[in-house]
């Protein structure tokens, strides 16, 4: 029943929209323009040819199976993962170990899961040929595909599971334990429904990451498995074809727009649990045999294992000559990166250092006004901002493309473009944590504020923002990772002025000058697990040591 | 700032208040009907009435958290309908504290002068003073999740008083503690209320609480004052069965009117009479409604009067309850301090005495509106 | 983007250590949202479809003669065609730097290229032109057959010497060879078989499609197959003799041989953009790359083209691998006005199949 008749958020609230606008809505609506159009004008031919056309059909049935199979299979890896580490009692150093392992997928650059399967899965791959002696072993196709894609993403769906079984408390199963079940019966009957939104939702995640991911498929599907991302980028950039392109990366968004709806209605039947800072419900039971407990881990481990050794794989390219053929080690591709490639690292390293505070902030704002606040449009504004993190990056690139190549705006060629890019891409993320944050903090320790004779922004600043602290850190985190490890949306970005790292490693990659490639990889990994551990640790200092217990863990 | 009162309390004043908003489900909804209102300067008035009776949107309204759908509120004699709640001078006290999770109880007290840009020394003192006021005097340094859940209290009430407002605004501030703590808060908050003269307004669902602290009290039913009094007035005339049956237990019985005198009427109830006080004319021959007090009735052996029959007994220790019928309806009777050898056990005949001031006849006008 | 590696000590435009640093860093802040400090007496941007390692030397090679520094960004041909002509309204760039000939027609029937003819030109015999001056060769590149030796051994098997031989079943999931839709070096072997075909496209695209069951996949740059090659990951392929022979110089075993019946060779060219900020640079550069200032370095530097400027003699190492071949012509000017609808037809016909 308010009015907002803060000057201020009044302000601020034009001010976004502004920038949603420019930056969201107008550049899909040039794409959609230029999809629906052909040389005389609006058109409907150019759909209908694409529509018709046999191999596009083949594209998206082939996206949606890989990313159907990878949501699958990422989800039961999460979930083993999640369970092993909230249900069989591991041990510190185990969920520790686990944590880090299957941090490195999620802040590596594109790429490196792909290159180092060709190494280890070709015809004469080190594991297949050497180790396996098998001949003319194929790593193109469905099955490399979906198992580099799924090892990639799977971490999300860890991630999104862990705190759901860790909040369902054990009691609930020592009751069902109690009544007499098995612990098979228990799992099935208990344990299972009531994980069924989370897998649900670390489904839909993986769904939506393999659908966009442009990446893998790139390097692994081979000509078999054409899928829609890539054909995408190389109807425009082979077929220099910018309305095929856009036609295709169009087809992306309903399975998209799909997949971002169901969400919100899966996860808003979630419950929310709250961590009161009352001793949690961690009572270690026997619900688990010790044996499976074992067997559980052994899977785990086998999984990081195998992770860290494609990763070594990749340190070891980047420190010998040729990989494959002279095994010599050497630093020169290290030096190479530091010279010929210091111009893509600095660039990358100022446009991921402006982009973060401004993605932090942005975040922060934009989810305690919608989270907060009642003005006309926020529920339109809410889904707006979410636009570009929803839509692959295919779509968000070839859409900045056509929307700022030239007059009324001309952005290419600058860094603003690439900036505008991320923060818009992927500070939704940052917004969602800040919602859910604030959806714990009562409204009511607001209200204490304005009672106290404190204004909108004195209230932010002194008040929600520290409290939100959390979220704006994850958000500063976030877009610093994307930023460093982007490249779908961003391929159509670069420019005689800025080059990304990621651009030039798939340019390395394709001129099979793999030890830059594999060094510029180390290099990005190293300076995010930098840059994540200063922020964490940022945090902490900055974070009232109560806070913690107060608020409930992201 | 020191433990002054202030000279120059001032009152609220609401004019045809009232509150609506579209619910989802269940269409338009009016939280608060029409409501006038004055409070006196220095006085301590409560908003009494069960859940969804609109005494909590009503104590919003006036602190500026919600917009009133129509009408006008008055602080003094400032129309402050249209200003935001930072620039009403209020206190406000909150249910669950509210207090500022990342900051330290001196950080919290000294909030609202931090934002009144008082001087760091002038804040310093403030502060130290109203804590100690408070019993918590030394807990500065301390964070509000390490303090127990009365304390957090107190330095709520701390940090809405240190910036001496016009008006303090209490919502059931104490319903989250247990009933112990309960009642030596409430008897802090008053005195401390007392001492300071601020004009308060208190809202709870609590009528002990409520009698215990007020100067008057509103006792409201959907979204309407029913009835606005001291405590005694409201419990010894409520103005109709809703009011009676919200403070305190009350027993109503139904009586037809069969002789109206002077102030008094003779009602009949089944076959036996009773005299009661009229608090506004009745008719004869109408249907009424009598009100009495279970405490008020006397049980004896029969001896004539007005005759019932136990139906239970009770024994609580400090008091018997026993349940009887008369006529068809039950009446509930408590003696207090009873006698070891009184005794009546159910099914017995008794004589019920009730003194003719505690019987009254209920407005027939009055009731849920 | 490629910042010279000679270095000079206050003329670069993208200062990366030492002086302009604390001032580079400062200005990063505004950088952004403005143009790049050109601190170079003279600077020029360009698309280069040459691998980095080949074009890298020849700008710090240019730099250093004219003074002019060369920002540079590497794109295979279909990228950087795409890019070019997305940006005709608004060019960020003055020249398209190396590359095949047919993306160069097909540029420039899109009229992205400014007509300018260099002096060098007169010296070039007609294939090595463009007749209305769009552009100018600066390199010849062969296509040529490389096979990995151990393969070869494995299936005793002599180095293919004709287009059937590729068909043989032993090659089968081990052929690697460039993605049409991104790669000017595929675009060029199509028309060879196309040419040797005798442009009959039935039949061409018949033995295309019988090549495709023996190809383990398209890459999606001319060279991308050499190195599985070179690996054995791949048992031979079809590239530019430039990959081909780098390759080889890497040390990786593989045997390059040619095809009886003919393959063709596609010019290197250069060409200056329509609507280029800095023309007169763009011009100095092509004048450098077309006469035998630039092309005398591809032997010291080992860089496999063959010269284009008949000026410059090719290395004795190319003379002896290219003795015997059968290098035969394709009709530049036809493959341009075809490329677009015999790559589709390749899309359509051979890769999706």
């Amino acid at each position: 029943m308010r009015r907002p008749r803060d000057g201020v958020r009044l302000l601020v609230v034009v001010v976004l929209w502004l920038l949603l606008a420019l930056f969201v809505l107008y550049p899909l609506a040039r794409l959609i323009a230029r999809a629906f159009s052909d040389d005389a004008g609006f058109s409907l031919q150019p759909l209908a040819a694409a529509i018709g056309n046999r191999d596009n059909v083949r594209a998206f049935r082939n996206s949606l199976l890989l990313a159907t199979l990878v949501g699958i299979c990422g989800t039961v890896l999460g979930f083993l993962f999640a369970f092993t580490v909230e249900r069989t009692q591991a041990p510190r150093g185990w969920v520790r170990g686990l944590d880090n392992a299957t941090l490195l997928p999620l802040i590596s650059p594109p790429f490196t899961t792909s290159i180092a399967f060709v190494f280890s899965f070709g015809p004469r791959g080190f594991i297949t040929h050497d180790l396996l002696r098998m001949n003319n072993a194929s790593v193109y196709g469905l099955s490399s595909t979906l198992a580099a894609e799924a090892l990639t993403y799977f971490p999300l769906a860890y991630l999104a599971l862990r705190p759901m079984l860790a909040g369902i408390g054990g009691n609930i199963e020592e009751m069902a334990f109690s009544l007499g079940g098995s612990r098979w019966r228990v799992f099935r009957t208990v344990t299972l429904p009531l994980t069924i939104p989370g897998l649900a939702n670390a489904f839909l995640l993986l769904f939506a990451a393999s659908l966009a991911d442009f990446a893998t498929p790139l390097i692994l599907a081979g000509n078999d498995l054409p899928v829609l991302p890539t054909q995408a980028y190389l109807q425009i950039t082979g077929m220099f074809d910018l309305r095929g392109g856009a036609i295709l990366s169009l087809f992306l968004l309903f399975p998209a727009a799909i997949v971002y709806f169901l969400q919100r209605h899966v996860v808003e039947r979630r419950r929310f649990v709250t961590v009161t800072g009352k001793g949690g419900a961690g009572t270690p039971s026997q619900r688990i045999s010790p044996l499976l407990g074992v067997g559980l881990r052994l899977a785990c481990l086998a999984i990081v294992v195998f992770v860290l050794y494609l990763y070594a794989l990749l340190v070891v390219a980047s420190l010998v000559r040729a990989f494959g053929a002279n095994y010599s080690a050497t630093l020169a591709h290290y030096h190479v990166i530091f010279t010929e490639g210091l111009p893509a690292i600095e660039d990358t390293l100022i446009i991921a250092i402006i982009g973060m505070p401004l993605g932090g902030l942005y975040g922060v704002v934009m989810g305690y006004l919608v989270s907060r606040t009642r003005f006309a449009g926020r529920g339109v504004m809410e889904v707006v901002s979410m636009l570009n993190y929803a839509l692959p990056g295919t779509i968000v690139g070839i859409a900045y493309l056509l929307a700022f190549n030239q007059r009324p705006i001309a952005l290419t060629g600058t860094a603003t473009i690439i900036i505008a890019c991320y923060v818009f891409r992927y500070s939704p993320s940052g917004i969602r944590t800040t919602v859910a944050l604030l959806q714990q903090i009562d409204r009511s320790i607001e209200e204490a504020s304005f009672s106290l004779g404190a204004g909108s922004l004195t209230t932010f600043r002194r008040v929600m923002l520290p409290l939100i602290l959390p979220a704006f850190f994850a958000a500063l985190s976030i877009v610093f990772i994307r930023s460093m490890t982007a490249i779908s949306a961003t391929i159509f970005l670069v420019s005689i002025n800025w080059t990304l790292i990621t651009v030039r490693i798939l340019e390395n990659m394709t001129e099979l000058s793999l030890g830059p490639a594999a060094a510029f990889s180390v290099f990005v990994i190293v300076a995010v697990m930098v840059v994540t551990s200063l922020l964490n640790l940022g945090l902490r200092r900055l974070t009232a040591p109560g806070l913690r217990l107060a608020i409930a863990r992201q | 700032m020191s433990v002054r009162p202030r000279a120059d309390p001032v009152g609220i004043r609401l004019e045809r208040i009232s509150a609506s908003f579209n619910d989802r489900s269940r269409g338009v909804v009016t939280a608060v009907r029409d409501i006038d209102l004055e409070v006196r300067p220095g006085e301590l008035m409560t908003l009494l009435g069960p859940s969804g009776c609109g005494k909590t949107t009503t104590l919003r309204m006036i602190a500026g958290f919600q917009e009133p759908s129509g009408g006008k509120i008055f602080i003094g004699a400032q129309d402050v309908t249209r200003a935001p709640a930072n620039q009403r001078d209020i206190g406000f006290v909150f249910q669950n504290y509210a207090l500022f999770p990342h900051l330290t109880i001196f950080g919290n007290v000294a909030y609202g002068l931090e934002v009144r840009r008082r001087s760091t020394d002038e804040v310093r003192r403030a502060v130290d003073e109203v804590l100690d006021l408070v019993g918590l005097g030394g807990f500065g340094g301390r964070l509000p999740n390490e303090l127990s859940g009365g304390q957090q209290q107190r330095v709520a009430l701390a940090r809405a008083i240190v910036i001496r407002p016009r008006v303090l605004l209490f919502d059931e501030p104490l319903s989250n503690l247990d009933a112990k703590l309960r009642v030596s808060m409430r008897a802090e908050l008053r005195s401390l209320q007392q001492a300071l003269h601020i004009t308060s307004i208190y809202v709870t669902h609590d009528q002990e609480e409520a009698m215990a602290i007020s100067d008057r009290i509103a006792v409201m039913e959907n979204g309407r004052i029913a009835q606005l009094d001291t405590a005694e007035v409201l419990y010894r005339r409520p103005a109709s069965a809703f009011v009676a049956g919200f403070l305190g237990r009350a027993n109503l019985l139904r009586v037809t009117v069969t002789h109206v005198e002077n102030g008094r009427a003779t009602l009949a109830i089944g076959n036996q009479t009773l005299v009661a006080c009229l608090d506004a004319p009745v008719s004869v021959g109408s249907a009424a409604t009598v009100i009495v007090r279970p405490e008020s009735i006397s049980i004896a052996p029969p001896n004539g009067g007005l005759t019932g029959v136990v139906q239970t007994r009770t024994y609580l220790g400090e008091k018997v309850e026993y349940e009887v019928a008369l006529a068809g309806q039950t009446l509930h009777v408590v003696r207090f301090d009873p006698a070891e050898d009184e005794g009546f056990s159910p099914g017995s005949t008794v004589s019920l005495i009730v003194p003719e001031a505690k019987l009254r006849v209920l407005d027939p006008g009055a009731g849920p509106t | 983007m490629i910042s010279s590696s000679l270095r000079p000590a206050a003329g670069s435009a993208r200062p990366s250590l030492g002086v302009g640093r604390r001032m580079f860093l400062g200005s990063a802040l505004a950088a952004p949202f403005i143009a790049r400090p050109a601190f170079a007496a003279d600077t020029l941007n360009a698309y280069s479809i040459w691998p980095e390692n080949y074009a890298r030397p020849m700008m710090a090679a240019f730099e250093k003669s004219s003074g002019i520094h060369v920002n540079f960004i590497r794109f295979s041909s279909g990228e950087a065609l795409a890019r070019v002509i997305a940006e005709k309204g608004n060019p960020q760039i003055d020249v398209l730097f190396g590359g095949p000939v047919e993306t160069f027609t097909a540029g420039e029937l899109q009229g992205v290229f400014e007509q300018y003819v260099p002096p060098a030109a007169a010296e070039l015999p007609a294939r090595f032109k463009d007749p209305k001056g769009a552009w100018t060769a600066i390199a010849d590149d062969p296509l040529v057959f490389m096979t990995n030796t151990q393969f070869l051994k494995q299936h005793n098997l002599q180095p293919p010497a004709s287009w059937d031989d590729l068909l043989n079943p032993a090659y089968k999931n081990m052929l690697q060879m460039a993605d049409a839709r991104t790669s000017g070096t595929a675009v060029t072997r199509i028309f060879s078989i196309l040419q040797v075909h005798n442009r009959d496209e039935a039949a061409a695209f018949a033995y295309m499609k019988k090549l495709r069951q023996n190809v383990q996949v398209y890459t999606k740059s001319g060279g991308g197959g050499t190195l599985p090659v070179g690996l054995g990951q791949a048992g031979g392929g079809i590239f530019f003799i430039v990959d081909a022979l780098f390759t080889r110089q890497q040390g990786y075993d593989v045997q390059l041989s040619f095809p009886k019946e003919g393959i063709g060779s596609a010019a290197e060219c250069i060409a200056l953009i329509k609507g280029a900020k800095n023309p007169a640079g763009g011009k100095k550069l092509i004048d450098w790359a077309t006469s035998a200032d630039m092309q005398s370095l591809f032997e010291p530097d080992k860089i496999n083209f063959v010269p284009a400027n008949p000026k410059v003699k090719m290395s004795p190492t190319l003379a002896a691998v290219l003795k015997g071949a059968n290098i035969i012509t394709i009709d530049d000017e036809w493959a341009g006005a075809n490329r677009k609808r015999i790559v589709e037809l390749w899309v359509k016909e051979v890769l999706n199949a």
